[in-house]
């Protein structure tokens, strides 16, 4: 039988996560599967996988070959016969599809090399990438379900024991103790217990959770396994977004080919146990993601959250001791169970342990998923790892922990991640998205977008968050287009204060952050358009003037081919202009432009 | 419109045998539904009502809450504008006005040939190739504002520059 | 068990609101959404109350708060009044139209602002008609949409067969947001009009025959041979007791 680390085999990893198959991945899978099948004719033994998500979806479709350790970038189906006809029959690489560092110009023949994946330290996406999400066999070989079966020899004490020593922190945003919570619905009477998977990953910029239920299913159903031994639970649902197609298919053929090798159901690995999952797709509410509100949408409500002054783990699911842990969380269960709660807590800082997947996008070189213990500075994640600001700009700031988070300067960018550091600097972990965003946006409408994003998301029952957040940004978009007034910076903090206090639920207690992070650090950006009527940015468009610096336009006229106005004119090589009359400044010429010559009046 | 409500009912039975009739198999209902309607017809919630024995505003209510699904009929070409903070900031905005300027629709709608319909979606997830646009399933990678004019024509629809 | 709220020390039932327990005790705390027949959903968050759980203090709706320790309250603090003043000030804006929020904009103080108002509108989505309708047994309404697109209404906005034009969601609105006019013999509520039924007795019209044949079938012990209004039936309970009183004299 082929196994994934057998020398004779050469294994092409083709990365299949959605990122790469919008780039056309599927289908250079597929070629490379068709060439290579048992009729190839070709001497050397090779199987090609369709992995999931290797989070660099900058330079997909990525494809992986072994045990050579050759990473290909940007494949198209045209490279496949060279790929065959070199790498496979004759071991040598196609220098063309090879990646080429940017700084250093060199040719990089496999990703362990390129700063992007050496620097990352990968517990929750272990697998990603290397294994076919949708074949038991990839999983076992690759060490899965041995956890489980050391965690049958462990008592149920044992096992909470071994969370809690590990110092694991959810996932999902709040970052509380795992360990603590599951004792705490453990200790609960009864034998009707739940657990739950919150695959309603909404936080926009973010998607860790989509690649691991993509590209690591069995993960997540090991951990809960692990989890309902520990707790007494026999039943499980994994909520996912309704958006994430190839995670639910995933996720369903993991579930059915657990159930067919005793994973999952009455029996379990012949020792008795009984635990099976469902699949619950959620209806495209961010405020699903909440974990009252998941647990009634779960039962057939509208996803609107309670008050939560008994925890789901005491009253959750139809009135039964639940646990809600996130994807993430899930994932990095088997890992602590294996390998011990002293190896995991080695890692991290005194009370963030472990890792953390961040989402790392917006306008950094190398976008894409990026896990590193907890504790490496912001700074290192996005030059080191990053790559830096895209086309040499200046680094603004970095948006964390989505619509619930906050905007920091660049005076902070030595701060060490963690769930702590991150809430005192006035943002939050969240779920880890990482958005860099550089001099050409506009804070305050980054404000305007989140309560804009957050006004639309609300589920509408109490008045703080439904009547505050839209009034909130009713005022940020009066400050965008040129209304602002002396009173609006008051007004708003007041009713941000009294969002944060008096809503029923984290979405609208949050809600403010991003408004109030940007005043705090970028309070110039908003007076500037109150008292000048202008965006230094450049964002705001009754606000913002584009003008193009003769000085520096050498007429190449790439803007002019791009402008969806037709506002730009002038004669090659020649410096050009824009007619402020026809303008609709949609920036596109000042984002485009090489040489920095499309400047903010 | 009973014509149209009739040619639904294979469709709506369809979806109502393969779920018991308890309250929380409603969204899998409606979401099963709605990938076989391109919309959910009125037929098929107040079906689902009585089959899981729940008041039909309840269920209804469910339908506008959660904004995958349509109460009207979607467009041939379904496109998804994704606005998330990645895609926003790589101006998705324009991606939006340039479909209002060209097909004269604007989110949550319909074109009058029934042809388009306009929807922008929460972050699908696909941060690293922004600003994406879904259309019918198929992923659109770094779209720019006349990029999507080139996808519109190629879907086979000529566009008039001078819509309204 | 004891709590104690406001220096005052009450009794109150494990596991029941805040609200139910200091509503007992004649303390009061402003509410807009609740209503006694039903159990708190800490919509209007016009209830928060400060709660000292051995040193812990936080604040939270008295609504849904289930006492379940004993707990110090303090109901009204600076931070509390800034709350509900401006909670008022929010609903205010979104339903100036109401002469409830009018009175309260002002019994609170409320500072103005440049934030727009809707004189047109009057629900502050407060739930308490769904919940009424749903009582009654009949569910025609429901908030639906999220948001501030959150709104009531009966499903496709158009009549809904389950109503039976009862009017109880528009008896217990508290700002008057449902519409129920009744000219002649006819009541118009909810996009259908409702034949009224005059009463056997005095010939004023006093409910819709749906909602009486509804009732009917659901309580069939409570119907009655003769259509009467509520003071016509009071007045003949009323003198089936003077004739038992006659006939039973000492008995009651």
């Amino acid at each position: 039988m082929k196994t994934i680390n057998d020398p004779e085999f050469k294994k092409i990893l083709v990365c299949c996560g959605t990122g790469c198959q919008a780039n056309g991945s599927m289908a250079v899978y597929k070629a490379l599967a068709s060439r290579l099948g048992p009729d190839s004719g070709i001497e050397v033994s090779t199987y090609t996988k369709a992995t999931g998500c290797n989070g660099w979806c900058e330079q997909g479709p990525l494809v992986k070959i072994l045990p050579d350790d050759i990473t290909y970038c940007h494949v198209e189906p045209k490279d496949v016969e060279e790929i065959i006809e070199k790498t496979i029959k004759q071991g040598e690489v196609v220098k063309k599809l090879l990646y080429r560092d940017p700084v250093t110009k060199k040719q990089v023949r496999s990703h362990h090399e390129i700063d992007f994946y050496r620097k990352q330290h990968k517990i929750a996406l272990r697998h990603i990438g290397e294994i076919d999400p949708a074949s038991l066999d990839d999983y076992l070989e690759a060490g899965g379900y041995q956890a489980l079966r050391k965690a049958f020899t462990m008592s149920p004490q044992d096992i909470l024991d071994e969370i809690k020593r590990s110092g694991l922190r959810g996932r999902g945003g709040a970052g509380f103790p795992t360990g603590i919570k599951w004792e705490s619905c453990a200790i609960q009477p009864g034998t009707d217990k739940y657990l739950v998977c919150n695959g309603d990953e909404g936080d926009p910029g973010a998607f860790m959770d989509r690649s691991i239920m993509e590209g690591d299913p069995h993960t997540i159903i090991e951990g809960m396994l692990i989890a309902s031994m520990a707790i007494g639970a026999h039943r499980g649902f994994i909520y996912v977004r309704d958006e994430y197609g190839l995670a639910i298919i995933n996720l369903n053929l993991a579930i059915r080919d657990a159930r067919a090798h005793g994973y999952l159901g009455m029996d379990i690995l012949e020792r008795g146990w009984a635990f099976d999952i469902e699949i619950v797709r959620g209806g495209g509410a961010f405020v699903c993601g909440e974990e009252t509100a998941l647990i009634t949408s779960i039962e057939g409500n509208v996803g609107e959250p309670r008050d939560k002054y008994v925890f789901p783990t005491e009253k959750g699911l139809w009135g039964k001791p639940t646990v809600i842990n996130n994807v993430e969380t899930w994932a990095n269960v088997p890992v602590i169970i294996q390998e011990g709660a002293e190896k995991f807590s080695s890692i991290g800082t005194e009370k963030s342990k472990g890792t953390k997947v961040f989402s790392l996008v917006g306008k950094v070189v190398n976008t894409g998923l990026v896990e590193v213990p907890m504790g490496t500075t912001l700074r290192e994640i996005i030059y080191d790892i990053g790559g830096g600001i895209l086309k040499g700009r200046g680094f603004k700031a970095v948006q964390t922990g989505g619509p619930s988070g906050g905007c920091i300067p660049a005076e902070l960018l030595d701060l060490q991640v963690d769930f702590d550091s991150l809430t005192s600097a006035g943002s939050m972990m969240g779920s880890g998205g990482l958005i860099v965003m550089d001099e050409h946006t506009c804070m305050v409408e980054v404000a305007r977008y989140y309560l804009n994003f957050l006004a639309g998301e609300s589920c509408g029952k109490c008045v703080p968050c439904r009547e505050g957040i839209s009034r909130m940004l009713e005022i940020v978009t009066g400050i965008c287009e040129g209304r602002g007034d002396s009173s609006d910076l008051s007004l708003l903090e007041e009713l941000g204060e009294t969002l944060q206090v008096a809503s029923s639920c984290a979405l609208g207690k949050t809600a403010p952050n991003p408004v109030l992070s940007t005043l705090r650090y970028f309070r110039e950006e908003y007076e500037s358009h109150i008292r000048e009527h202008r965006c230094p940015a450049g964002v705001c468009r009754s606000l913002t003037e584009f003008y193009v610096d003769p000085e520096l336009c050498n007429g190449c006229g790439l803007c002019v081919k791009n402008c969806p106005a037709g506002a730009i004119s002038g004669e090659k090589k020649e410096p050009h202009v824009i007619e402020q009359e026809i303008c609709i400044r949609c920036g596109d010429c000042f984002n485009r432009c090489n040489f920095q010559a499309v400047k903010v009046k | 419109m009973a014509g149209e409500a009739s040619c639904f009912q294979a469709q709506i039975e369809s979806t109502i045998q393969n779920y018991p009739g308890e309250k929380r198999y409603v969204l899998a209902m409606m979401q099963d539904l709605q990938r076989k309607c391109n919309y959910l017809p009125r037929e098929g919630l107040e079906e689902i009502a009585r089959h899981v024995e729940t008041p039909f505003a309840r269920v209804y209510a469910m339908a506008t809450f959660y904004k995958a699904f349509s109460l009207v009929p979607r467009g041939q070409f379904h496109m998804k504008v994704c606005d998330g903070t990645a895609c926003h900031i790589k101006s998705s905005a324009v991606i939006i006005d340039q479909v209002y300027n060209t097909l004269g629709i604007k989110p949550g709608e319909t074109s009058g040939d029934g042809m388009f319909s306009l929807e922008t979606v929460n972050c699908i997830g696909a941060c690293a190739i922004a600003p994406v646009v879904v259309i019918n399933d198929k992923v659109y990678s770094k779209v720019s504002s006349s990029g999507i004019l080139e996808i519109i024509n190629a879907l086979g629809v000529n566009v008039d520059e001078d819509h309204q | 068990m004891k709590i104690v709220v406001d220096g005052q020390e009450i009794t109150a039932e494990y596991g029941e609101s805040l609200l139910e327990a200091t509503r007992r005790a004649g303390i009061s705390i402003p509410t807009l959404c609740y209503h006694e027949a039903f159990k708190g959903e800490g919509r209007c968050r016009l209830c928060m109350v400060e709660v000292n759980q051995g040193g812990r203090k936080s604040l939270v709706a008295a609504c849904t708060y289930p006492i379940r320790e004993e707990i110090e309250v303090t109901t009204s603090t600076p931070s509390i009044d800034k709350i509900r003043r401006n909670i008022i000030m929010l609903l205010y804006k979104r339903a100036s139209g109401s002469l409830l929020l009018q009175k309260l904009y002002h019994e609170y103080g409320c500072p103005e602002t440049k934030l727009q108002e809707n004189p047109e509108e009057r629900c502050i989505l407060c739930n308490l008609c769904v919940k009424a309708c749903e009582e009654v047994g009949a569910s025609a309404i429901s908030l639906i949409m999220r948001g501030t697109e959150k709104r009531l209404a009966t499903p496709y906005d158009q009549a809904a067969d389950v109503c039976v034009g009862c009017g109880t969601c528009a008896r217990v609105c508290p700002t008057g947001a449902i519409e129920m006019v009744e000219e002649d013999n006819l009541r118009a509520i909810w996009h259908k009009k409702f034949e009224l039924q005059a009463c056997d007795h005095c010939g004023k019209y006093y409910a819709a025959k749906a909602e009486i044949g509804y009732f009917a079938e659901k309580h069939p012990e409570f119907d009655h041979p003769e259509k009467l209004c509520e003071t016509c039936r009071k007045r003949e309970l009323a003198s089936k007791f003077m004739e038992y009183n006659t006939n039973y004299p000492g008995r009651v």
